[in-house]
């Protein structure tokens, strides 16, 4: 749950030292390479360029749906749509039903985690294979990705031996190479016997109806080439007009990612199977998820959010993910992002108190290959939190005791003595009001002198 | 099923006009200028060997076909039997018994195109899918006269007679997902080499 967010981060802290020493060695690893991948570029520019194709596409979005829409039927594709995520599993459910599907395979992607697909196909009696190495890991394990772009990298070497050890009878100190053969071994039979693949999708081209997916393994490649029927899931904010744009696209976002200048598989996938030779499948079917997008279209500001591309860099770059990893945040989108695009998802009420983990240091930001504000949209939920009283009642009443102390100049000659003889956070945490500030929070020491008494005695 | 579908449809694009409408519709920003290298073929050597991609240098003394059995039959292991694409001329195909993807040392294709900038391959669905992804080596011939220098200029020119799909290979498989550490034939081919034509 994502209110249970402190609570679960001081208990990853606490518990789980391992995760921490992961998810940061990682993340920085991913920042990194980003750094580098934008340094090969002319980076400004390019980022300048993909906020305006995105500005661009989210406030014609009526336009490109409809075109990639008439684009995919002229293909041979079918094209679905779902107002939410019930929706959407049912509409899955439904063409695996119709087909007779015994197995499923899949490809990475975050919007089947958001609808929460697998349990359905599961309850509906249809195997259901994570085929991307570090899904397939999670899958083992029952646990959700953590992380965009490495969903398993809170995990150690060790945690995946042993689990490979155990499930697929491999060396119990088997070497990464080991193991990788040992999971592809299994993969591969699963591509050969499965019935359908099932991936989301990176971006939807207008102009061609083309579904683009970007990737390391080649998984995606086989889901949506040896099984029968593609369906492919994607959020409608996932439209690009024209290929000329994807072409930047797909460049641009790799470097966010993983700083490569392309992933070493793109799928471009327009239609089903028609040329003779073609081994591909006889069926694609593009599902179009709504699932509180359009609630966040509408808000003010919140739609810039929609921009996101989900390469994770912004995940690589936060202080404060790198802390706990995505777990903590208790919805499949994590860290920065998450925490800006929750809220209009799901709910501010629902998605507190994400709007507020984070120290607003702006890494994010600056990472950001479509440049979202993430530190400036964090301040609107955290103002909208508190217009409708959302935030803690102890925070509300400390801010309206500060607001009452700055607003009367004796009471403020008064505090400001106390305050500069506190000394420590440790006497802080101690006094009320205060107290509730300074909880999750080191305070600087004070000065023993207040400003007032430097300004009589006559500062620069 | 529930009452969603056509529904669903004018309830979403209502919804997104709206939100349009209210907002104002901001204008594209038009073209990306990325840089066109001087040498296409260079630059696509640099950017694909980078990324774990191999080029080979094919003797050209010799015919092709001959050249590609003996280089396929010194690689370790072996390769014993090979899939081709049916898009590959007979010149370019070695002589080796065809067997099935999934089975095959090695797979034969040809590319459509290549791309400099970001070192891709470009690996249309008229050839077939599985040679391109099942056996744990891809040869593919690149005509050296088709390497763009930009994927915008590929993807432009792609739109003639576009496939129901198209790979774009930029590498081997690979995956750094247990452990941070980085293996290669993950999925797909472990070993992508290109030969020039």
């Amino acid at each position: 749950m994502i209110r249970d967010y402190a609570a679960r981060s001081r208990e990853i802290i606490r518990d789980e030292p391992g995760v921490r020493e992961a998810v940061t060695g990682a993340t920085i690893a991913f920042d990194e390479k980003r750094r580098k991948g934008y340094a090969e570029v002319d980076a400004d520019a390019w980022r300048r360029w993909a906020e305006g194709v995105k500005n661009h596409t989210l406030t014609h979005l009526d336009h490109y749906l409809t075109e990639a829409e008439a684009r995919l039927q002229a293909n041979g594709a079918q094209v679905h749509w779902a107002a939410d995520a019930a929706e959407a599993r049912e509409i899955v459910i439904g063409l695996a039903t119709r087909r007779a599907v015994a197995s499923v395979v899949k490809g990475k992607s975050m919007v089947t985690e958001e609808i929460d697909l697998n349990p359905s196909l599961e309850a509906a009696g249809i195997e259901v294979i994570e085929t991307d190495l570090g899904e397939y890991v999670l899958q083992l394990l029952e646990e959700p990705p953590s992380h965009i772009l490495g969903p398993a990298l809170h995990k150690s070497l060790r945690q995946v031996q042993d689990l490979f050890a155990e499930r697929l009878n491999t060396a119990p100190d088997g070497d990464p190479d080991t193991l990788a053969r040992a999971a592809r071994e299994v993969l591969r039979n699963a591509f050969i016997d499965a019935d359908m693949g099932i991936t989301g999708a990176n971006f939807l081209v207008a102009e061609t109806g083309t579904v683009a997916l970007i990737e390391n393994e080649g998984n995606i490649r086989l889901t949506t080439s040896l099984p029968r029927v593609h369906v492919a899931v994607v959020g409608i904010e996932k439209l690009l007009p024209r290929m000329t744009d994807l072409a930047g696209f797909l460049q641009l976002t790799a470097r966010a990612a993983t700083g490569q200048p392309i992933g070493c598989f793109v799928s471009l996938i327009q239609g089903p199977a028609a040329d003779p030779g073609d081994d591909g499948p006889e069926e694609v079917h593009v599902v179009l998820v709504d699932n509180g997008r359009t609630d966040v279209l509408a808000h003010e500001h919140a739609w810039e959010a929609l921009r996101c591309v989900r390469c994770g860099a912004c995940l690589n770059a936060c202080p404060v993910y790198r802390q706990t990893g995505g777990h903590a945040y208790g919805h499949v989108y994590s860290g920065p992002i998450g925490s800006v695009l929750d809220p209009g998802l799901l709910g501010l009420h629902e998605a507190m108190p994400l709007p507020f983990a984070s120290s607003l240091c702006g890494a994010c930001q600056d990472a950001c290959p479509v440049r979202i504000p993430i530190p400036e949209l964090l301040l609107e939920w955290r103002k909208e939190a508190q217009d409708e009283g959302l935030t803690p009642w102890k925070e509300r009443a400390a801010l309206a005791g500060l607001a009452s102390v700055a607003t009367r100049p004796g009471l403020y000659r008064l505090a400001g003595r106390i305050g500069s003889r506190l000394g420590t956070t440790g006497a802080a945490r101690a006094l009320p009001m205060l107290g509730e500030w300074a909880r999750d929070r080191a305070l600087p020491k004070p000065s023993p002198r207040t400003f007032r008494q430097l300004w009589r005695e006559g500062i620069e | 099923m529930r009452a969603g579908g056509e529904g669903s449809r004018e309830r979403i694009l209502a919804r997104v006009a709206r939100a349009a409408a209210s907002r104002g519709r901001l204008s594209h920003p038009g073209a990306l200028a990325t840089p066109a290298g001087a040498d296409p073929v260079a630059g696509f050597v640099k950017c694909f060997t980078s990324s774990g991609g191999e080029v080979v240098k094919a003797d050209r003394g010799r015919p092709a076909n001959e050249w590609l059995t003996d280089f396929l039959q010194a690689l370790e292991p072996e390769v014993v039997g090979v899939a081709v694409g049916p898009e590959v001329p007979a010149d370019l195909r070695p002589r080796l018994p065809d067997v099935a993807a999934a089975h095959a040392g090695a797979g034969i294709s040809v590319a459509w195109g290549a791309v400099s900038e970001s070192g891709s391959l470009i690996l249309p669905s008229t050839g077939t899918r599985a040679v391109q992804l099942l056996p744990p080596v891809h040869v593919v011939w690149v005509p050296e006269g088709r390497v763009f220098a930009r994927m915008e200029d590929a993807l432009r020119e792609l739109l003639d007679g576009l496939p129901a799909a198209v790979g774009l290979h930029s590498g081997p498989s690979k995956s750094a997902d247990i452990g941070r550490t980085v293996v290669t034939g993950v999925h797909g081919p472990g070993r992508c080499m290109v030969v020039f034509i």
